[in-house]
């Protein structure tokens, strides 16, 4: 093919045209149908998102089978936690209101750390009146029990001060009922 | 950096709100405006040389392009290593929003690497068709389509070809200050970050861009040159000085006048950042960006520019300058990008960054993405000739 240069560039000038043209075309096609309908995103999501299985209960739904940890739970300090935040996932546990799985319970040192994710000093997520905060191991020496002590060993996990309150009274630090 | 640190954050608990304790844009985004500036600053030597004829900067124009170029290609890679789905990047140019900045980016870019590259495509003709009679196979493939298969070299082709090259340059140069200018944007665009949202903020990064750049061309140029034994255009290396001091001078200036404007205004943040760069950034901000990495070079710069100097001596100074400016500029990256997220919106305390080694923003993915500009590079260097016989020192 002899074409003069000039008419060379010419063709590549159009080249660049068409190709800018057909990603507008491409750019019109790769765009979802439903994109846009409600604001800049596809409609077609919110179908979606509502039609994934949900994964999660609530406390009413774990107290209702466990009602001697219920019992506990909601007349303790952590009343107001999830079930699923330290136990992990309703639907890993039940299906269809029938028992699936068996959720791991935490045990040992796994208790001290899974505590430590909210009480730790150096987290300060919450402020001290909301969220009671404390610094390893510096606490077990303070309250002189043994440094291997995990914290389940004074506090009830489902109602921290449980023991705490029981033993003050018993010991008259602390009067019945206060 | 003690004292300064309980000074000005005495009265604050370090209470960190726990979505701040980690900082998101790690190093890769300190990486995004560091390319992206070199590619700036090798641009407007280009452009100083082809649209503004500094003839002095011949020796170096040719490279500056392909430097700007190799530099360009890599300027998203840091950016999609940042990503947690980079495959997905181009959702954003499909569908963009004009609340989401980083798509302007993307076509800003796109743009920008279609000018740049037909520049060089001109740029290197007469070069090209001379390689393309004397090369074989792919090469010469190659070579045939980056000529848009024409072997016109006649005086009517070249007169139009410098056209084009000018009129290119003369787009590329708005392009090339917009790039850089809208990635400062993005930074000044957040307005939850008191250290970032400035407007200032495009202002500092191009100007910083241009230093980087500039001072990049001249170390590579130097260097380049030394390992392959030839001789050092003095003229060139002198005009590139000129102009790196005279964009340092801005850059400097700008830098401070940022600090002086939080420091006046004294805005509801304004004990924060003060705090942040007393603390924290002490050592990084005022010790190495600011003295060691400015203060030094500007006295540097002066000497060169007031006293006569030894061409020899002139070059090696050039040479330290360039070096020292190069690690002020990533420096400067560094204090705004992560530096800016230290601290928390609670404006009660200061996180701290514990750079990782081998995760995909670690340590040695940084010198792997900065490597790789090089690669590209030595890859060009074996298609289009850096310097040709006409360039070598003569103007």
């Amino acid at each position: 093919m002899d074409l003069s240069y000039r008419m060379r560039l010419l063709i590549v000038l159009i080249s660049i045209g068409v190709l800018a043209g057909g990603g507008l075309v491409v750019k019109r096609l790769l765009i979802p149908d439903s994109f846009g309908v409600y604001g800049p995103y596809r409609a077609d999501a919110i179908v979606e998102a509502a039609l994934v299985p949900i994964r999660h209960g609530t406390n009413a739904s774990c107290f209702k089978c466990h009602p001697y940890e219920a019992n506990i739970h909601k007349n303790g300090r952590h009343h107001t936690i999830s079930c699923e935040f330290c136990h992990g996932t309703y639907a890993d546990h039940v299906k269809n209101g029938k028992k699936t799985g068996t959720l791991p319970v935490k045990k040992g040192k796994e208790i001290t750390t899974l505590c430590l994710r909210c009480h730790n000093t150096e987290i300060k997520a919450r402020k001290e009146k909301v969220i009671k905060t404390v610094a390893m191991p510096d606490h077990l020496k303070d309250q002189n029990v043994k440094i291997t002590h995990n914290c389940n060993q004074c506090h009830h996990v489902h109602a921290p001060l449980k023991y705490i309150i029981r033993a003050k009274q018993i010991t008259g630090l602390m009067e019945a009922g206060s | 950096m003690d004292t300064a640190y309980s000074f000005a954050a005495m009265p604050i608990s370090n209470y960190v709100f726990p979505n701040d304790l980690h900082v998101h844009w790690s190093m890769m985004i300190v990486l995004y405006p560091y390319i992206t500036g070199l590619v700036d600053g090798a641009f407007i030597i280009a452009a100083l040389y082809y649209l503004f004829d500094i003839k002095t900067l011949r020796p170096v124009a040719r490279f500056s392009l392909l430097f700007a170029l190799a530099f360009l290609c890599c300027a998203t890679l840091p950016l999609l290593l940042h990503l947690g789905r980079p495959e997905r990047n181009l959702n954003m140019l499909l569908t963009p929003s004009p609340t989401s900045a980083m798509a302007g980016f993307g076509y800003i870019y796109a743009v920008s690497m279609g000018v740049l590259v037909f520049i060089v495509l001109f740029v290197y003709r007469p070069d090209l068709v001379e390689l393309r009679v004397t090369s074989k196979g792919w090469l010469q493939f190659l070579y045939r389509a980056m000529t848009f298969d024409s072997i016109d070299l006649s005086e009517d082709a070249l007169v139009l070809d410098k056209k084009i090259i000018r009129f290119l340059v003369g787009i590329g140069i708005p392009i090339a200050v917009v790039l850089h200018g809208y990635v400062g944007f993005i930074f000044g665009g957040v307005k939850a970050n008191p250290t970032w949202s400035t407007p200032l903020m495009p202002v500092i990064f191009l100007f910083s861009a241009c230093v980087s750049g500039i001072c990049a061309i001249i170390l590579a140029y130097i260097v380049i040159r030394k390992i392959k034994g030839r001789t050092i255009d003095h003229r060139c290396i002198k005009t590139c000085i000129k102009t790196l001091t005279l964009f340092f001078i801005l850059a400097f200036a700008f830098e401070m006048l940022e600090v002086f404007s939080h420091s006046y205004l004294r805005t509801g943040y304004h004990h924060m950042v003060e705090g942040l760069l007393n603390g924290p950034l002490a050592d990084s901000f005022w010790f190495w960006q600011v003295k060691i990495g400015s203060v030094i070079p500007l006295i540097i710069l002066g000497v060169m520019g007031i006293f006569n100097i030894k061409d020899r001596l002139y070059d090696f100074m050039a040479a330290v300058v360039s070096t020292i400016l190069l690690l002020q500029v990533f420096l400067m990256r560094w204090n705004v990008v992560i530096g800016g997220q230290l601290m928390s919106k609670s404006a009660r305390g200061y996180t701290e960054f514990h750079p990782e080694w081998f995760g995909k923003e670690g340590i040695l993915a940084v010198i792997i993405v900065m490597v790789i500009p090089f690669i590209i590079l030595f890859v060009f260097s074996r298609i289009f000739p850096f310097w040709t016989t006409g360039n070598e020192t003569d103007v």
